[in-house]
């Protein structure tokens, strides 16, 4: 185990030490992203005006503000990279490089991306989940602030990553036969986005589809951390939800192993 | 016992095949055609430990297919190797901890950060122990100099300062057998000088097996025992440079610029046969003959003699050269 993290620490450090180079472009990011965070606030705010009922499929208002800040942040924290970049490295042939070292190509890149993870959100965390709190505080009528949420929230959330993590390497493995990802990774986004609730809670759709996108792995990515930090869930409904999650994380690192087993046999490294 | 054992090879490749133009992209997104196309056929050789095999042939001639076999990153249609006594598409995490791989169009450096890191972070993946480490590192360092730049981020490196970097990158675990792509390519002399410097040392020193991808004849003759040469993925010549040139290396060509291009008409070289033969383009006559059976002081002297001349070079016969004269020898053996 030492040995193990021995090997894989440099790349901790080498995202690290990366993500600070492109310092800049991150915050443009993180600005951009915030923007369209404020625009749906915004959007929110006038749905709840014109609606004669204070509370909309069980959001309050002050809830939904919640939600959506929430959301934007739980969005970043579990966010991977993996599809679009193994996509990169298929396309112009540079993932020969790394399949050349006698290491695991999936701790490869997991590790390098924890390393501009810690960046990412440390840089983030502070203005925004301090911004949560405090409208938590000093806001009327919002939920109230929980240690048993909150704990419950980064458990699942960090669960989130790693599902995600294993689902955009599943799916990044594809480009080995398809060798671009760009297309098929557009629209696994827009599906991702809709399915996941980041961006209209799962609450809102009709019953029928709700309890359909509930099992599915979608909803572990976003919707399950952001409603049981708002303590949205009873005592039965957390666990249920949180072993689904446990399910499809495993699910998807088999399935990763599994993909990994044939996709690296139809590999051609394209380019001289 | 071979090092490496390479046994009747192929690699097929799928291809869409387009027609031109923008009708010929939709025809070809509606209905893909595919042809195979054979990269390697049925290669087989062996090569023992410590020798330096130079790997030639033309661009496309399936170089590259086989170096990625070899180092496993392709999986062959049919066939094998067997490297270190191990085939490198079965275990490939621990067939790659005993071989180094240059691909020069590529690199393996960490592109954002400064080189030192990528070393340190080469150490701990290979697993080298610091005595080993700083002794290789002050090692590479004196034979490719890398002490001027090891501080700098790879992206701000020059080509001939990556290629070292890469160079040194791939012997940091001490391989034992080592894979080179085109480690000269688009290099300056110097560069070159020191690249094959350390080649050369490493193989004495450490005994290592290095197979070479290279365009350029110096190298070849610098370094390798042995050339195997391959045109459109299939074996054309197999033995010593020495062989090689004995056998293909004697025609030679020389270059003349002319005064004036008319003059070209005057000139004759009848005298010689068939061993010669000359083409010419505005002022440029070039003149290409059998060294063996004319000499070049003989053809440049009558050269002289009919018309003035501005400008000479004399040309070696370059890999290419000689390839392309080796396949069109063996299809003419089959008519």
């Amino acid at each position: 185990m030492t040995n193990f993290l021995r090997k894989y620490r440099p790349f901790v450090s080498a995202g690290i030490e990366e993500a600070i180079v492109y310092r800049a472009n991150f915050l443009l990011f993180a600005l951009g992203n915030t923007l369209g965070a404020f625009v749906t606030y915004f959007l929110w705010k006038a749905v709840f005006q014109s609606s004669t009922n204070s509370s909309l499929n069980g959001f309050t208002f002050p809830e939904m503000v919640l939600y959506i800040f929430l959301s934007f942040f739980t969005g970043i924290l579990t966010s991977s990279d993996g599809s679009s970049s193994v996509g990169d490295e298929v396309k112009d042939g540079s993932i020969a490089m790394r399949i050349l070292k006698p290491i695991s190509f999936t701790a490869n890149y997991f590790y390098e991306e924890i390393g501009s993870k810690l960046i990412d959100v440390g840089v983030l965390a502070v203005p925004l989940f301090g911004g949560i709190l405090i409208y938590q505080i000093v806001g009327k009528g919002t939920p109230v602030l929980n240690l048993v949420n909150l704990l419950l929230y980064f458990f699942s959330a960090t669960v989130a990553y790693l599902i995600n993590f294993y689902f955009n390497i599943c799916f990044s493995f594809t480009a080995f036969f398809f060798r671009n990802l760009w297309g098929s990774n557009v629209l696994k986004n827009a599906l991702v986005i809709f399915m996941s609730g980041s961006l209209v809670p799962l609450a809102f759709f009709p019953p029928v589809l709700q309890n359909v996108l509930k099992v599915l792995p979608f909803s572990s990515l976003l919707y399950t951390p952001v409603m049981l930090y708002l303590g949205k869930y009873s005592a039965e409904q957390t666990i249920s939800v949180l072993l689904l999650q446990i399910f499809w994380l495993i699910f998807f690192i088999f399935l990763a192993k599994i993909i990994w087993h044939f996709a690296i046999k139809h590999l051609s490294i394209q380019g001289g | 016992m071979s090092m490496i054992e390479v046994s009747n090879l192929t690699k097929d490749f799928r291809k869409t095949i387009k027609s031109p133009g923008l009708v010929g992209a939709f025809k070809s997104l509606i209905k893909p055609k595919y042809e195979t196309f054979e990269a390697v056929k049925n290669l087989s050789f062996e090569v023992p430990k410590g020798e330096i095999l130079g790997f030639i042939g033309a661009n496309g001639a399936g170089k590259s297919t086989t170096i990625k076999m070899l180092t496993g990153i392709l999986t062959p249609t049919s066939g094998y190797c067997r490297i270190n006594d191990k085939i490198p598409q079965e275990d490939r995490q621990n067939y790659v901890k005993d071989i180094g791989v240059v691909f020069g169009q590529r690199t393996q450096l960490w592109w954002d950060l400064p080189l030192r890191e990528t070393y340190s972070v080469l150490k701990e993946i290979y697993n080298v122990p610091d005595k080993d480490f700083y002794k290789r590192m002050d090692f590479l360092n004196e034979v490719l100099d890398l002490n001027d730049f090891i501080t700098s981020p790879v992206r701000t490196l020059s080509l001939g300062q990556r290629m070292r970097a890469d160079i040194a990158a791939s012997l940091l675990h001490n391989p034992k057998v080592l894979f080179l792509d085109e480690p000269t390519i688009g290099l300056d002399v110097s560069v070159k000088d020191k690249i094959r410097h350390a080649i050369e040392q490493i193989n004495q020193e450490e005994q290592t097996t290095i197979i070479l991808t290279t365009h350029d004849l110096g190298d070849i003759e610098l370094l390798c025992n042995r050339v195997f040469m391959i045109d459109h993925g299939q074996e054309v010549f197999d033995g010593t440079i020495k062989q090689l040139k004995n056998r293909f290396g004697h025609i030679r060509e020389i270059e003349f610029e002319l005064v004036n291009a008319e003059d070209a008409n005057r000139l004759n070289f009848s005298q010689f046969g068939s061993a010669i033969e000359y083409s010419q383009n505005e002022k440029n006559v070039r003149v290409k003959f059998d060294s063996s059976k004319v000499s070049v002081p003989d053809v440049i002297r009558l050269t002289l003699s009919q018309v003035d001349v501005q400008d000479i070079s004399v040309k070696d016969a370059d890999i290419e050269d000689i390839v392309r004269r080796i396949f069109r020898k063996e299809a003419a053996e089959h008519d």
